[in-house]
């Protein structure tokens, strides 16, 4: 087959403007008689808010000082459950969650204005831990419950596979909180056009999705809005959550000045979301051949103040939690669960990323148990062609996990039994 | 407010900055040299890389009032006569040019790696891009780059 692309050096389309410096990101563009914004942000976890912005409105050269009461429609948003506010009306459920939207003729004037708004807290009781989250007498995120999900998995008879083990391995495992770091902070720009379409210039992984949010929460018809991609400096997964979009187009609507905001590396961190930090509780069993007969696993993931792509990610890791391995029995119980640390949600590999912490370690410790060369207890169990995994999909196309795991093996001369005595 | 003057690109500039005016500002937002990226503004990423009298410096950790008297080099300056540099040619060759945010801080980096040292080896790039962070490559491609750069600027490219 004569391809056109795969297997030829393919010069990307944006290389030249990056390496001349002429690629423009949001923070890049200056529009004449353009006005900054900045955002307050909680300082506590959990606890209701009053605010005061009196003082901070009569600094000179602030145009003007949004909060919820200025969010013409809906003031909640969120990519799966609409559990995120555009600004804070009441509680803060996290540090970082933007309670107020500075609107000045200079960054300057902004920074004046932002040490004189006033917010008295009255604290609540939070939760950090998923675990304690999940106990009745816990402190309550939003709603009734703070579990937002609970996938199951049942395959086969776990009490059959667990009669068929000579070895079986119990371990939890529990992986961090992680943050992107693109390297581009978040930025953005909003004017109107001649005609009143609101123009939103950001970086962002889904400006259908930002179209629609900014839509909703401004009352506004979806074609009266433009949601322009400049060039992203990395993202990751973490530009997928609404950033600066909806507090950009409001302030540009009201205000009818070009408007720019770009955070600090600081507030970057405080804004948008994190990986999910695990907490996974693994019984993997063999018999005396190596064979995997038997798996359950517990999987709690701290979603943070927010369900973002929550959802999603802890399905997916109930979904991998097996890894590329046939088990016959199969038990899989995955939560997400709200707490008031930093909110969590999509980043490389989805929940997918996590679970490989646990899995691959339960099948060294049963190599171990078994005195086999832990090459030689995946080749027996890996996913090949015809293959079915524990979700009880026939996988009838490429396979090719047993070529890879040779060439691996054959770099790295990794095959060997694992020399510990006892972990 | 402070009167300064300063080569940028081997162009002469008389300005009067105020006295927290960082390099970097001063750069993108008086001269319009926008190609200077700010990624953390404490000199962790080197984003902002720009060469000073021969040597890479952070612009945001360099007050403009310093740069008086010197000679600025920012990656618009690395075109001459419509013509890249081999170094900046290297980056797009081998793909090392992802999101590109890094791009303009450690294309400098390399050139005054090179400048100083014309047959650097592996560590040593290594060492001479070390200053900038890259979270797309895993930086590999940043040192086939370098290696690439040496070739064509050997070539005459």
């Amino acid at each position: 087959m004569d391809l056109n692309v795969v297997g030829k050096n393919i010069i990307r389309v944006d290389a030249y403007s990056k390496v001349t410096g002429k690629a423009l990101y949001p923070q890049d563009i200056y529009l004449e008689d353009m006005v900054y914004g900045k955002v307050l942000r909680s300082t506590k976890p959990h606890g209701k808010i009053k605010v005061d912005i009196t003082e901070a409105e009569k600094v000179k050269g602030i145009l003007k000082i949004f909060t919820y009461k200025d969010v013409p429609k809906e003031n909640k948003y969120g990519v799966v459950l609409k559990d995120h506010e555009v600004f804070v009306s009441e509680k803060v459920v996290r540090i970082g969650e933007p309670i107020a939207f500075i609107v000045g003729e200079t960054q300057e004037i902004c920074e004046e204005a932002y040490e004189k708004i006033i917010v008295d807290y009255e604290e609540l009781n939070a939760v950090f831990d998923p675990i304690e989250a999940m106990k009745e007498d816990s402190p309550i995120v939003h709603g009734d419950s703070n579990i937002i999900l609970h996938y199951k998995l049942r395959h086969g008879d776990i009490e059959e596979g667990k009669k068929k083990c000579k070895y079986i391995v119990e371990n939890i495992y529990r992986s961090p909180m992680v943050e992107h770091a693109f390297l581009q902070p978040e930025a953005g720009l909003s004017y109107l056009e001649e005609d009143g379409t609101v123009v939103v210039a950001v970086a962002t992984q889904y400006p259908h999705y930002d179209r629609e949010e900014i839509a909703i929460n401004l009352g506004l018809p979806e074609e009266k809005i433009k949601v322009i991609n400049t060039n992203i400096g990395g993202a990751f997964g973490a530009r997928e959550d609404i950033s600066v979009q909806i507090h950009l187009a409001l302030a540009a609507i009201v205000l009818r000045r070009p408007i720019k905001i770009i955070f600090s590396r600081e507030e970057s961190f405080l804004a948008h979301s994190k990986r999910h930090p695990m907490v996974m509780k693994y019984k993997t069993g063999a018999d005396e051949n190596g064979f995997l007969q038997y798996m359950e696993a517990e999987i709690i993931g701290d979603s943070g103040a927010h369900a973002s792509w929550a959802i999603n990610v802890l399905r997916k890791a109930g979904v991998h939690a097996t890894g590329p391995y046939v088990i016959p029995n199969v038990n899989v119980d995955s939560y997400a669960v709200y707490t008031n640390n930093p909110f969590t949600g999509a980043m490389r590999g989805f929940g997918a990323t996590q679970v490989s912490i646990a899995y691959e370690q339960q099948i060294d410790e049963l190599a171990v148990k078994l005195g086999m060369d832990p090459i030689e207890i995946r080749m027996k169990n890996i996913f090949r062609k015809g293959s079915m995994t524990a979700t009880g999909q026939i996988l009838t196309d490429s396979v090719p996990l047993d070529k890879c795991i040779e060439a691996v093996d054959k770099e790295f001369q990794f095959s060997r039994k694992l020399e510990v005595e006892s972990i | 407010m402070v009167n300064i003057s300063l080569i940028v690109n081997e162009k002469l500039f008389e300005v009067s900055v105020s006295e927290n005016l960082r390099l970097i500002d001063l750069l993108r937002d008086e001269l319009g040299l926008i190609g200077t990226k700010e990624g953390c503004g404490e000199g962790e990423c080197g984003a902002c890389t720009v060469i000073m009298d021969g040597e890479t410096v952070n612009s945001c950790l360099v007050m403009a009032f310093q740069a008086n008297g010197s000679n600025i080099l920012t990656i618009e300056g690395m075109e001459k006569e419509g013509k890249i540099h081999p170094i900046q040619q290297a980056y797009i060759d081998v793909g090392a040019v992802q999101c590109g945010f890094c791009i303009p801080g450690m294309v400098l980096s390399t050139k005054a790696l090179l400048d100083k040292k014309p047959h650097p080896s592996k560590d040593e790039i290594r060492e001479g891009i070390s200053g900038n962070l890259c979270r797309c490559t895993g930086y590999n491609k940043m040192i086939y780059a370098a290696e690439k750069a040496i070739e064509y600027m050997e070539e005459g490219k």
